[in-house]
Formats: C-alpha cells, structure tokens, sequence
C-alpha cells in the first residue's frame, strides 16, 4: 500500500513537471464573439446597418467594445463594402448606406448585409448577416385622435401592402416611447393598414406649441428589419421648459450660491481675516517702534 | 532674582546642540521623510493607481492622516487659548510647545490633501472652479486661516525671546543670529511694545477659538454631508471636536515627556504639569467616549439595513480588531492610567498620551474608510477586489513620511528656538518671588 502511495504521488509530480512547460508555452485561448446584425430603415429616408458585438463573460453575454468590423451588401467581398466602424463601449457600430452602394442597393429588392469582424488578438473571427426585403412604413392620422401605420414591401414596379406585420404606435418620451392605447401592438389587415384610438390624457406634456412626436415601429421583423416612421401632431399641451441652472441654490453651480450663504462667508471672511491683517499692522508697529527705540 | 540664577535659567532653556540621539532622531525622520516624498513622485508618475485606493474606498490613509492631523492641531487652540482665558496659568510653559505641534500639524494637513487628490494641479483648479456651498471650500478656507492664526500665536510670544537668542548667538552662530535678528531684532522690552504684543496675544487667543471649532466641525462636516452609513449623523460636529482635544492633549504629554528628558527641563515642566495635564486628558477622554457612545449606540440599537453591515463590520467583523484597538487604547486604558495620582507622574503619563494618539489615528482611519466599503447603493458586478481595502507600500510610506515631516518641523523649532518661553518663565519666577 506504501508502495502504491509512493508511486502514486511520484507519477503526480513528475505529470506536473512535464505539464508545467506546456502550460508555460500555451497561449492563452481566444474567445469566441457572438455578432448580431440589424438593417434599420428609420422615416423612410435613413437606411443604415447595426452591428452589436458580445462575448460571454462567466455565463453571461457582455457587449465587447474596440472590435473592427467591415461591412458589405450582398457578400463579403471588397467590391461589395459599405464601410469599416468600430464598436463602441456598447458593443454597436453602425454604417450608413453611402451613395456609392446606390447601383448595387436599386438592384434588388430583397437585399443581403453582411458583416465580418477583423482580426483580433483575443477574439476569433466572426462573421453574421441578415437579409431583407425593401419595405416603407407610412404614419397618418384621421379626424379626431386617430393614427393609422401602413407598411408595404416593394414589388418590381412599385409598392404593395404587407398583411400581418405588428407594428407599435407610441408617443415619442425621453429614453423610450409611450404607447398611444391599450394594446402593446397593432396588426396591419389585407390592405396593409392598422389603425389605433390616440387613448392618452389630453394633458400630456408637449413642447413650447403643444406638439407630441407619434412614432410608428417595425421591430426585428424577419422579412423587414426595423422600419420607423415620426409624425409632429399639435395633441399635447405647450410646455414651457423653464431652466432652474442659474437659480441660486446649495446644489447650483460656481457662482449661484444663495445669497444668504455669500453674506455669511464672506461676513465671517472679512471679520477673521481683517482681524489678521490688524495683526499683521501691528507687527508693523512694533518694528517702528523698535527702530525709533534704537535711534534714540 | 540674582543675575547669577537669572543666567542659568536662560542657559537651561536656550535651544541645545543635538547630542547623538537626537542625531540619530533626525537620520531616522529624514529617512522616513525621504522615503515618503520618493514614494510621492512615483505616484505623481505613474498616477493613483499606485494605490489601493478604488472606485469603492476612494478615501484611504491619506484622508485618515488628514483628519488625524486636523485633529492634533486644535491643541494649540486648546492650551493657548482655552486655558490662557479661563485664567490657567499652570498651562503657560506649555503654550511654544502646543502652538508647534498645531503649526506642523496643519502644514502637513494641507499637503496630504494634495497627495490624495492626485494630480497637485487640482488643488489650484479648486481655487479656481471651487463652490461655496461646497464644504471642501470651507476646510480649504479655515484651515489656510488656522495655520496663519496659529503662526502669529507661535511668533508674538517669540519676540521677547528673540533679543536673548541674539545675544546667545552673536559670533557663535552666524546664520542663526541673521534669523533671530530678522525675525525680531526690532524687539526692545519697552512697555509699549509689550502693550501692543499682550493684546495681539489677547486678541489672537479669542480668535482662534471659533476658527478651531469651526476647522473641526468643517472637517467633519465632509463626512456628515454625505449620507452613507457611519457619516449621516448630526452627532459629527461635537464628536471630532472632543476627539480632537483629546490627540492633542496625548501628544502634549508626550512631547512634554520627550522635551523634558532630553533638554533636561525637569526645573521648568515639572511633575505638577504632567498632573494637570493628565487630569485635562481624562476628562477630554471621558467626553469623547460619551459622544462616541452616542456615535454607535443610537444606530445600532435601531440597526437599519443600511447601517447594519458597517456597524458590525466595526464590532465583530472585518474591522473588529483595530476598533476595540481604538476604542480600549484612546480612551479606556488612558483614563484607568490617568484617573489616578500615580498614573499621572511623567512615565506613566507619557504612556498614556502615546496610546491616546497612536488609538486616535486607528479611530480615524476607522471613520474613514470602513463606511466608504458599505455604499447605500452597491455598484452592479463589483470586481472583488474593491470590496476590500489595504494600503500598498507606496500609501504607507507617504502617509508615515507626513507623519515624520510633522516631527521635523518639531524637531527642528526646537534646535532652532527655544521649546519653553525664555521672558516669560523669567517673569513668572520673579512675579512669583514677589508675591
């Protein structure tokens, strides 16, 4: 049994010893990225291309920032770039469709994006696409309080409706929208079209005339990407945004100190340091007094 | 007073050449010192990264040694002004020794605010860009005060001295005469003078105290005015003012001690001082632990979530040995020592000042940094490592390179000028003779 224990722990550390070279010269293993890519068309006039960029860090995905990324239409291949962009501390960049990409973008009606990371020193490469078909999303409204959102796909020779699509009908707020009625989304019919009762207060805060941004949204629809489209509606009431910055306050910046607190500093200020400077006088005095002494 | 007896007491009180020790006191401060400023501008290079200071406690030894020293200034305040205008004159031979210790102290107060800010270039941004609202305006503003209120306390009771020190060190010492006689060679002893000195000392003695109270309660008030555990207290103002009469009190008893052995001024700070001195500490001590019962004993009684983790982090966590160090060694053992007569002779005496200030430099460390562990709002995914804070090298050897530049400036006044009042023990002795 000795023996055995003896042998044992020798084979463990002569293992060790040879392992401990190879785990010396090992590099360390690149990390592979998860690349997600979006097509926006955003008013019907923006079309743009989002790519996020994430890894999984302890059993989470974590948006990894300072990835080059190339962007193509149709494939990856040099002739076919839309543009290079570097993600942010997000893990997104995004390239707009430049002019030059016009011919290849009117070719089609259904379009393929494809995005390829660059290489990295801990990342494997990555690549991912998403293929779309060319699609508006129109925002009216109708007497009283109602809104209507259309979408059609483009056909050969021009434009025609999409049932079945969900889109969201909201009033654009700081940081996100606020849905217009009950439901969370609305579904076009046969003729493309939905349409929603504007259920909000009538008080809702608007800018300085009273209007309120409608906001209309496709989101990740698999044949469409994320359409958007924005209509000004005079539905709100005026607001008048009055800036609090300069009012005088504890919490206000240099300057704009209450004025009760400037009296009291500086009243204390003067005080203690003219009594200071009384002292300082009387150094002065003293060496007068001195000098006068001496010269007597 | 014969002229004979009037000579040996200037003699005995006359700044003394350093004998071997205090040759190797000041090798060994220097070396610290060095070592500290060497550390600084390894840090003004590579940053506060040098540090172990972090997102969480971004408040370390550097604001500890600030508030420590902030705290043991307001001795000078304490023996010149408080005792001198509640008619007190046992404390008078004292008043040098207390108003170096506060000029140093505040010094080296105001340079570790620049080493904790980082870049030195901020303290002058503050100036600039600063707030009134803001209490670090205030601190700036009163402790710039207090250290001028300070030195002209420290110089008016000096020009009596100056002309016998002139005299002393004509011939002998060339550079030391050129300083006397700059410093005061305009000094007479003629009543006039006197007049105008009695009443700037007067008028001084008044004012510093306000300035004193208000440098605490400032200082405190950084803390108070951030709500986090340990800091929302309204309790703050009058708990750093008593903490901060009872450090100075200690380091007068040791630099009395230190003082009294090494100039061999056993005729001049005598055993009756230590016993005054001592009983002032026990009753600073007594007031500080009542307002440190206040501090702890009102929160933890109602034990909020919050305040729950700081507070027994302090009694039976992560920070439960240094806090019953500080709490045992500033105030428990120095009463048992001090309460008593014999307790209260110089060696015992001194004891006891070493542990009320070596106690409350732990108990401002413990202020500091344990509440700045225990945010009110934790940060999400919180790397480790900021959880927990102890300081590196480099913070060590700038804080206790602060800590022997303030003994520097001690020490060197003393080689330079003398530690007890030349004039005015003359005029005491012979004031005391006539009566």
């Amino acid at each position: 049994m000795k023996q055995l224990k003896l042998l044992a722990a020798v084979s463990i550390l002569l293992a060790g010893a040879l392992t401990r070279p190879i785990a010396l010269n090992a590099q360390p293993a690149k990390k592979s990225l998860s690349l997600t890519v979006g097509y926006f068309n955003d008013n019907n006039a923006l079309q743009y291309v989002k790519a996020i960029v994430k890894t999984k860090v302890q059993g989470r995905f974590k948006p990894v920032a300072n990835i080059g990324l190339c962007f193509y239409i149709t494939a990856d291949s040099p002739a076919y770039l839309l543009g290079r962009a570097r993600t942010d501390e997000k893990g997104e960049a995004v390239v707009f469709i430049p002019p030059t990409a016009q011919a290849e973008w009117k070719r089609s009606i259904r379009q393929s994006f494809v995005v390829v990371s660059e290489g990295a020193d801990s990342f494997d490469a990555a690549k991912g696409n998403v293929d779309i078909t060319k699609a508006r999303l129109r925002l009216d409204t109708v007497a009283g309080r109602s809104v209507t959102a259309s979408v059609e796909e483009q056909t050969g020779s021009g434009w025609r409706p999409v049932k079945g699509v969900e889109v969201k009908i909201a009033v654009q707020r700081l940081n996100g929208g606020l849905n217009i009625g009950d439901a969370a989304a609305y579904t076009t019919d046969s003729t493309g079209t939905t349409s929603a009762a504007f259920k909000l207060d009538s008080t809702l805060p608007g800018d300085h005339a009273g209007n309120i941004v409608l906001v209309a949204s496709v989101q990740d629809n698999d044949s469409y990407g994320n359409l958007s489209a924005k209509r000004t509606v005079p539905w709100g009431i005026a607001t008048n945004y009055v800036s609090g910055f300069d009012r005088r306050s504890l919490f206000a910046r240099r300057g704009r100190s209450p004025l009760w607190l400037e009296w009291m500093a500086y009243s204390i200020i003067v005080v203690v340091w003219g009594t200071l400077f009384y002292l300082f006088a009387q150094i002065g005095k003293l060496r007068r007094l001195g000098s006068r002494t001496t010269s007597v | 007073m014969e002229t004979s007896d009037k000579q040996q007491i200037i003699r005995d009180l006359l700044p003394q050449r350093f004998g071997r020790k205090g040759k190797i006191w000041v090798g060994i401060l220097l070396v610290v010192f060095i070592t500290g400023v060497i550390c600084y501008l390894r840090q003004l290079s590579q940053g506060l990264v040098v540090t172990a200071m972090r997102d969480y406690a971004s408040w370390g030894i550097y604001i500890s040694n600030f508030v420590f020293f902030v705290a043991i200034s307001l001795v000078g305040s304490l023996i010149t002004a408080v005792l001198r205008l509640t008619g007190v004159h046992w404390s008078t031979p004292l008043t040098r020794i207390a108003e170096i210790i506060a000029v140093a102290a505040i010094t080296f107060a105001a340079l570790i605010i620049i080493v904790d800010m980082g870049r030195p270039e901020r303290f002058y941004q503050l100036f600039v860009h600063g707030r009134l609202q803001s209490p670090i305006i205030w601190d700036v503003l009163v402790i710039t005060t207090y250290f001028f209120i300070s030195l002209l306390l420290l110089y008016f009771p000096l020009l009596p001295d100056i002309p016998i020190l002139m005299r002393f060190a004509k011939g002998v010492h060339n550079r030391r005469h050129k300083l006397y006689s700059f410093l005061g060679r305009f000094w007479t002893n003629s009543p006039a003078q006197e007049k105008i000195a009695a009443r700037s000392i007067a008028i001084l003695s008044v004012t510093i105290i306000p300035v004193a109270f208000a440098i605490h309660t400032v200082t405190s008030w950084l803390f108070a005015t951030t709500y986090r555990p340990g800091w929302d207290s309204t309790n703050f103002g009058a708990y750093f003012i008593s903490g901060a009469f009872l450090v100075g009190a200690g380091a007068v008893l040791v630099a009395m001690y230190v003082f009294r052995r090494a100039y061999h001024l056993e005729k001049y700070i005598t055993e009756l001082h230590f016993d005054r001195m001592g009983q002032v500490t026990v009753m600073l001590a007594l007031l500080y632990m009542y307002f440190n019962i206040n501090e702890f004993l009102v929160p933890a009684f109602k034990m909020q979530k919050a305040e729950q983790a700081h507070l027994m982090g302090l009694f039976t966590g992560e920070f439960a040995l240094p806090f019953w160090f500080a709490i045992l060694t500033a105030m428990v053992i120095p009463i048992l020592i001090l309460v008593f007569r014999v307790g209260r002779r110089p060696g015992p005496a001194m004891v006891a000042g070493c542990l009320v200030v070596v106690g409350s430099w732990f108990k401002r460390y413990l202020i500091v940094t344990p509440t700045l562990l225990h945010p009110f709002l934790p940060m999400h995914d919180v790397p480790a490592d900021y959880l927990h804070y102890f300081p590196t090298w480099d913070e060590w050897a700038i804080a206790m390179g602060s800590l022997a530049g303030v003994l520097l400036i001690i020490t060197f006044f003393a080689w330079i000028f003398p530690i007890l009042p030349i004039q005015e023990t003359l005029s005491s002795i012979e004031e005391h003779e006539t009566t």
